[in-house]
Formats: structure tokens, sequence, C-alpha cells
């Protein structure tokens, strides 16, 4: 429900830059799928806000504001208990269930690949080729595990490895197939 | 002229002004088009701008020469782009004169481009780097270490195992494989101009805050403003600051052409006496016996340190005088700022020692006797007393094994007996300990990194007896495995034939396989009982060698933690760029302002920013330190050796410190070169302030 399938959209302001990503967040069509991302963020805001005021209560030694049955107990309870779960805690509010990788490409400029981080909080990945540097963009095959995966990788000029596109996703042959054609389009100039 | 179906490039400065007046816009021409705006002069027609570019009153009392910043940027003249917000609308597009407009509520400029011309444009926002906050954007990241020496080709210098060797097969493995890949490339594209000029748009970047403060500076020239006599009490302020400025310029005088001259003469002399001084102690150091032999910083880490802080002392002058010729160019000349980023970090880092090594020294010396007292206990009763008992507790069926008795009490015999000697020199030099400890604490007034050291040396010294006791007891181990294995190869009825490097079968008479089968019976009964000892002082040995590792680690730490880069990280990240990046804006559908707000060309907007550095560039080296322990003292190869009892050699210093000297140039500069630095007649000494238009001086700030 919270994810699904690697799914590719196509943000094409002018015909030189285009910006391809690739994602498993959910597309949220259904109500239901509606409804449960709206239900998730206020889950995530109200544990989020709830371990705050219990780190506050306790660094400060002040329970009035709590629930009678919680303070009773964040009382009595160690910070060797406290501290592991509140950061539990975080981790999951600040947590990114999805995976979303893009691509961006400026025709003379040069292209951009990046990877949102699985935390809200750190920034995303980034790494951007100029033009001069790229000598070809290929899809090339490769195995992993007992499958065949099809990826598009760029050959950068002077590097001993390929960048991959969207390492992390991979995915299937048609979304790479479409992604490369329109990424060669918008990155050269036409001939002639 | 911009062919059909072609793209219009602008890059716009993320801070011009937003509002709906009218303005002239200014900025190079890379090519038709390819535009860089640097900055908007409102209210000014744009004929007049055209005039004052070509007669240059623009670039009235710039600092330094204006020609320097064309060279930089890569251009020879500023242009006049276009309009924003202009009063009269046209309605046919001009790609040499642009029409942009702004809008308060809108970060955006929209440009007039109807869907007639077939261009597509693309604006590219980018934040202006501040030059005199030393920012700046760079494709590379920044580089905290020196590159004049390659890390690589030192560790293939210095590689002991196969494994640095099968690394290096690996690389050229590559390199072929990269080589073919080239072949794949059907079709080359041969790069247009547009391309290659990313480098250069990126200079003009981070020229642009700095000529578009000198332009709006001078803008006043093209306004119309009356002159106007001055008034009585402005008059009087005036005469009152030219007073102020007379005596000031008087005592100013009176120091730069008496006191500072003599001042700084005796510094010179004083740095270059310390330079002599250091050049001598510098030979000593790395004076090599033969040509490929071990130099005394090799061996001692004491020595290392005393090497790292003077190399250090010399090359500070020489640097200090190349970042203040940073001063007599344009602020915007991005390539000294590493520099400025090592020179600080070293002297930070070497003032953070001293005060951890005045604590440490000023405990060490106030508990002289009781840390003496913790040391021989240690050294004793670890290292002697300790290795006795054990040698004793292994003659005597250690946790219920039993040992050949005769054997093991012959081997433990004959290690006590050195031990006793040992003990004997040990207690011998016990009386001067006291004043060895008084000594390392007075030392480590000069950082934290000399009593470190020099207790690493210590360390080394009164171990010398294990690294015997394991070169011993490993070569025994090494031997009986050695005949064990060729026995049993006899015992198979087979043998090594050397020649071919290879096992053949081989008939044997029946008193040599008997002979044979018995000794290797022996043999191999008795090894358990030599293994137990070889495992004794393998392990002791190679606590001593983690230890120093540990010990090198933290002077490692001591001697070359990005701190002042850490500081500046958090303080403005824009300092240390890691690159650049891209992020593409939603675009608004209608621009109110044009004749016709839906025709308008294909229009993509993008930001560009600057990725600072990541911690794990900037802990690179580290990481490469780590890298090279693991594999000398982790890989498969090196415990096949621990096990079959050969001999494990430490780990080359060179090849494991090269971080501690990445800071520091290969070759320093001789005596005679920092003479002649130091005391030729650089402006910058007599002209540290830069004269501002109107008389006044301008102190600069310095930054850190």
């Amino acid at each position: 429900m919270l994810t699904m399938r690697p799914h590719l959209t196509t943000l094409r302001p002018s015909p030189t830059t285009v910006s391809f990503t690739v994602s498993t967040a959910s597309r949220r069509e259904t109500l239901a799928s509606q409804f449960l991302h709206h239900f998730l963020l206020g889950l995530r805001i109200v544990f989020g806000l709830t371990t705050l005021a219990i780190l506050l209560a306790k660094s400060f030694e002040h329970f009035k504001y709590l629930p009678h049955f919680l303070s009773h107990e964040i009382e009595k309870a160690p910070w060797s208990h406290i501290g592991p779960l509140s950061f539990a805690s975080f981790y999951f509010v600040f947590r990114r269930f999805h995976t979303e990788e893009s691509l961006l490409t400026l025709r003379s400029l040069g292209i951009q690949t990046s990877t949102l981080s699985n935390s809200y909080l750190l920034p995303s990945n980034t790494r951007f080729i100029p033009t001069s540097q790229i000598r070809d963009i290929l899809i090339h095959e490769a195995f992993r595990g007992f499958e065949v995966r099809y990826y598009l990788a760029v050959v950068v000029e002077g590097e001993g490895e390929v960048v991959v596109v969207f390492p992390n996703l991979l995915p299937g042959r048609a979304i790479v197939e479409e992604v490369w054609r329109s990424a060669r389009e918008c990155l050269y100039e036409p001939k002639g | 002229m911009v062919a059909g179906n072609g793209l219009l490039r602008i890059f716009w400065p993320s801070d011009a002004p937003r509002n709906k007046n009218h303005g002239t816009i200014i900025g190079w021409r890379n090519s038709p088009s390819d535009v860089f705006v640097i900055t908007i002069l409102q209210d000014v027609e744009p004929r007049k701008v055209e005039g004052a570019l070509r007669v240059g009153t623009l670039f009235r009392d710039s600092p330094h020469p204006i020609r320097q910043m064309y060279h930089l940027c890569g251009t020879s003249s500023m242009h006049v782009l276009g309009t924003v917000n202009p009063t009269v609308h046209s309605s046919a597009f001009d790609p040499g004169h642009l029409l942009a407009f702004t809008e308060a509520s809108r970060s955006i400029p929209a440009i007039f481009c109807p869907k007639s011309c077939n261009i597509n444009v693309q604006v590219i926002i980018f934040d202006r780097p501040s030059p005199h906050r030393m920012q700046y954007m760079s494709l590379s990241p920044i580089s905290l270490s020196l590159g004049d020496k390659s890390l690589g080709s030192n560790v293939a210098s210095y590689s002991l195992g196969g494994h640095e060797l099968e690394e290096e097969e690996e690389r050229a493995e590559k390199a072929k494989l990269v080589e073919k890949l080239k072949l794949h490339t059907v079709i080359k594209h041969s790069l247009s101009q547009k391309e290659h000029l990313l480098p250069t748009i990126l200079a003009q970047i981070n020229c642009s805050s700095e000529i578009a403060a000198l332009l709006s500076k001078n803008a006043y020239v093209l306004g119309t403003r009356q002159k106007r006599s001055l008034s009585v009490s402005e008059k009087v302020v005036e005469s009152a600051t030219t007073l102020r400025d007379y005596v000031i310029a008087v005592v100013w005088h009176v120091i730069t052409v008496w006191v500072y001259p003599l001042l700084t003469r005796g510094f010179v002399i004083g740095l270059i006496c310390h330079r002599m001084v250091a050049e001598v102690i510098l030979r000593v150091l790395e004076w090599r016996l033969r040509p490929d032999s071990a130099a005394l910083k090799d061996i001692s880490a004491t020595a290392q340190q005393v090497d790292i802080r003077l190399q250090q002392f010399c090359y500070w002058p020489i640097q200090y005088l190349t970042l203040r010729k940073r001063k007599d160019d344009w602020e915007s000349v991005t390539d000294k700022h590493p520099d400025y980023i090592r020179f600080y970090n070293s002297l930070w880092l070497v003032a953070n020692d001293v005060i951890i090594g005045i604590a440490l020294g000023s405990y060490i010396i106030d508990n002289a006797p009781w840390v003496a007292w913790q040391i021989n206990t240690v050294v004793n009763g670890w290292t002697v007393e300790g290795l006795r008992d054990m040698i004793l507790w292994l003659t005597d069926w250690p946790g219920g094994l039993k040992l050949n008795t005769e054997l093991a009490s012959f081997l433990g015999d004959l290690f006590i007996w050195v031990i006793d000697l040992w003990k004997e020199c040990v207690s011998s030099l016990q009386p001067l300990l006291p004043h060895v400890i008084y000594f390392i604490g007075f030392s480590s007034f000069a950082g934290a990194t000399m009593p470190i050291s020099m207790f690493s040396d210590l360390l080394s010294l009164l171990t010398v007896h294990i690294y015997c006791f394991y070169t011993a007891s490993a070569r025994i181990f090494h031997w009986q495995l050695t005949i064990i294995l060729s026995l049993f190869h006899l015992f198979r009825g087979k043998k090594h034939n050397v020649l071919r490097n290879r096992i053949d079968s081989c008939d044997y008479d029946l008193d040599q396989l008997l002979l044979g089968t018995i000794l290797f019976t022996l043999l191999f009964f008795l090894l358990p009982t030599v293994a137990v000892f070889y495992l004794t002082f393998t392990s002791a040995r190679m606590a001593i060698i983690f230890l120093k590792a540990a010990l090198d680690t933290s002077l490692a730490c001591l001697n070359h933690f990005p701190l002042f880069a850490l500081m500046l990280r958090v303080k403005d990240p824009r300092r240390l760029p890691g690159g650049i990046f891209f992020e593409l804006q939603d675009t608004p559908s209608v621009f109110p302002h044009f004749s016709d707000p839906k025709d308008t060309s294909p229009t993509s907007y993008v930001m560009l920013k600057s990725v600072p550095l990541s911690l794990r560039a900037m802990f690179d080296q580290y990481f490469q330190l780590g890298h090279r322990i693991r594999n000398h003292y982790l890989s498969p190869s090196v415990i096949l050796l621990l096990v079959t009892g050969q001999f494990l050699p430490p780990i080359h210093r060179k090849s494991l410190y090269s971080l501690q000297y990445s800071m520091l140039p290969a070759q320093r500069a001789s005596v005679l070169e920092a003479w002649q630095r130091l005391t030729e007649q650089s402006p910058p000494i007599t002209n540290g302030f830069a004269k501002m238009p109107n008389g006044m001086t301008v102190h600069r700030v310095r930054r850190g």
C-alpha cells in the first residue's frame, strides 16, 4: 500500500530540459490510498510531537502537562530506556519509506543523477556530469542474483567506472528505454 | 543569430532586483544565444549604459585592473543585454536585446520570446557566491590536501605483500577495459562551443558579485544629479574628519617609515636563523647511510614528529606570502582559497596541539613519581614478570594440555635466561625513569604529539626482547612446519621437485621411508609445544603492533584533523564547494505582462546551487589510511603468513603515514629561496590598505 512498482514521471518544461523521476511512492489515485497517506502523515506528526514532549518533560523534570498514566511511567523510566526509544521514534518519524531517483537532462550543460536519501532530514545525493565529460549514454544488461536487469549507464570520460542511473531501483526495460531515448534527444543538439 | 529550433541560455542572478521598475541588464555575451546577466541597473537608459561601458566610466576607481577580470571571465567586453520591464513594448523578439519582466511576488523573471521564434529558453538562476566571504563555486570538489605528490605511487614503491601488487594489476586491467570502452562509442558527438563553456561560466559566476558591486557603485555617473554646494554643517563635519584623518595620517607615516621596516627586518632575520637551524636538524633526520637504508625519521616516531613540525615551520612563511599575494588581485580569484584553508588549519592544529600538550605536560610533571611508578609496573610487571610467569606456566602442562615436558622446559629455560638478562638491563635503567618522565613532561610543552610519539618510541625500545622472542620462535616454528610438510610428502611416496616447482612421485627405499616416518611422527607430536610458544610471542607482538598503530593514529589525528574545514562546513558551507547541482523549478504557464499571455516559447527555469563538500570527502585520507592498515594486517595473506610462522614485516612508516605529509609540499624551499621570498619588496606589505576613491582607507577585514 505504501509503495508500489517503480513508475516514471517525466517533467518537460521545454524540449531542452527534461527531468525523469522514477519513484516507488504510491500515486494516491484511489480514495483509500489517499486516506492512508494522510493517516500516516498524521501518525508521524503525533508520534514526533509526543516524543518531543516526553523528552522535554524528562529533561526539565516537569510532568504536569503529560497525561497521568504517561507521566507516571516516564518519571520512573531511566534515561537509558528513554534515549534509545526516542531515537528510534525519531528515526521512524523522519524515515522515508519510498525510494525516488531522478535524472535531469539539460542541453549544453550536462546531466545530473540524484537519489533521495531515506530520511527526510538528510539531503539527497546528487552527481552532476558536464556534457564535456559524457562519453556516451547506453543501456546495458547485468546479472543480479538469478535475473538479468537492464540498466541505464553513463560512460564518463577518464573514469574507471560507469555511472549507473537509477542505481537502487533499476526500473524495467520499458522505462529505461524511454528515458534513454528522450535523454539522448534532449542532451544533444539536432544535426544539421 | 539564434538558429531556428535553437536554445537561448540565460544565467540570471537570484538577488537581482524584483520590483516593477524599468532597468537595464548588463552582462557577458558568451555567444549570441548564451548570455550571462551580471546586474540590472535600474532607471537608466540602455543607450547611456552602452556608452558608459564603451568609455569605461562604469569601471572607474576599480581596485584592480578590469582587464584581469575580463581575462578571468574569458570575454573581452561587457554588453547591455536587454531591458527589464520596458516602458515601450515591442512585439518583435531580438536576441541581441532581451526583454524581461520581473515582479515582486515572483522569484523568476519572465523572458519575452514568442512561440513563432522557435526558440527554447533556458533560464538558469544562480545564487551569487560572495567573494569577500571567500565563497565560490567549482565543478570539482575542493582539495584539502596538497596535490603535488601522488599517494598511489608512494604505496606502490613501498609495497610489501602480494595484495598490493594484485591491486596494482587490477588497476592496470581496469585501465585497459576503459580504453576498450572508448571503442564502443559509435557516434562521437563533437562538442559545441556552448558545451565547453561551463568552467568559464562558473568563473563568471564567481566574479559576478564583485563586478556587480563595482557597477552599482559607479551607477551614479549615469544618473542626472545636480551638484549642490555643501551646507555649513556639512562643511564643519568635513573639516573635522579631515583633521582627524590628518593626525592619523601623520602617526601612520611615522609607523610605516620608521618602526615597521625595523620590526619586519628583525622578524625576517629571526625567521631565517630559525630556518637554518631547522635545515640542519632536518638534514640529520633525513640522512641515510645508504640510499636504500632507512633514515632516522622512518624508524622513530619522535624523529618523524620533529620532522613534520619543522617542515611546517619552514612552509608557513612561504604559504603566508602566497596568501598575501591574494590581496593584489580581485577577490574573485579562487585558486588561493584551498591554500587559505590549509594554512589556517595547520596553524589551528598546532595551537590545539600545544594547548593539549601544556595540559598533559603539567599533569605529567606534577605527578612524575606516580607516572614513573605506573610505567614501571606496566613495563616490569607485564613485559618481564608477566612473560616469565607465562613461560613457566607453559612449561607446566598449561590448561591440562599435555605438552612434551622436555622440549617445553628446554625452550622455557632458553627464553627465561634471556628474560633474566633483559631484566638486569631494565633494572639498571630503572633509576633513570623519573628523569625520562620529566623530560617527556617538558617536551609536551611543544605539543601533545611529542609525548605520544616519545611514548611510542619508548614502547618499541622496552619491548625489543619480545620482538626477538617472536622472531626466534617464528623461525623455529616455520622450520618445523616445513620439515613436517616435506616428510609428509615422503610418507606419501612423493617429493617436491624444486626444478619444476611441483610434487613428483618418488621411489624411496624401505629404510628411508621408515626413518622419515619416525621423524615425521616425532616432529608432529612436538609441534603443539613449539606452536604454543609461538602463539604466545606472536600475540604479544601483535598487541604491541596494534598499540603502536593506535598511538600513531592519534598522532595522525592531532597532526592532520580537518578542524578548520569542519568548522567552515558548519559556519559557511559555500566556502567548501564539492560540486554543483541543478534544481528544476516549476514553470508558470501564464505570463501576464505579455501582450498575448499564452504566446511564449517553452521556457525552463533551473536553479544552480553549490553542493557543500561531503564529510566522506573531508575524511577521505583517513579512509585511505584505514584501508591500508586493514590491507596490511587483516588480509588473508597476512593471516597465512602468521599461521605458517613466516616473518611479518612491520608496515612501512612512510606508506602508512603519508597522510601526515599531505599538507606539506614534497620539496621544501631552500634557505636561500626563503630569504629571497621574504626580503623581496612585495607590494602588499606597503600597500596593505587599498586606496578607495575619495581618499578614504578601508581596512581589509580578516576572515576566519
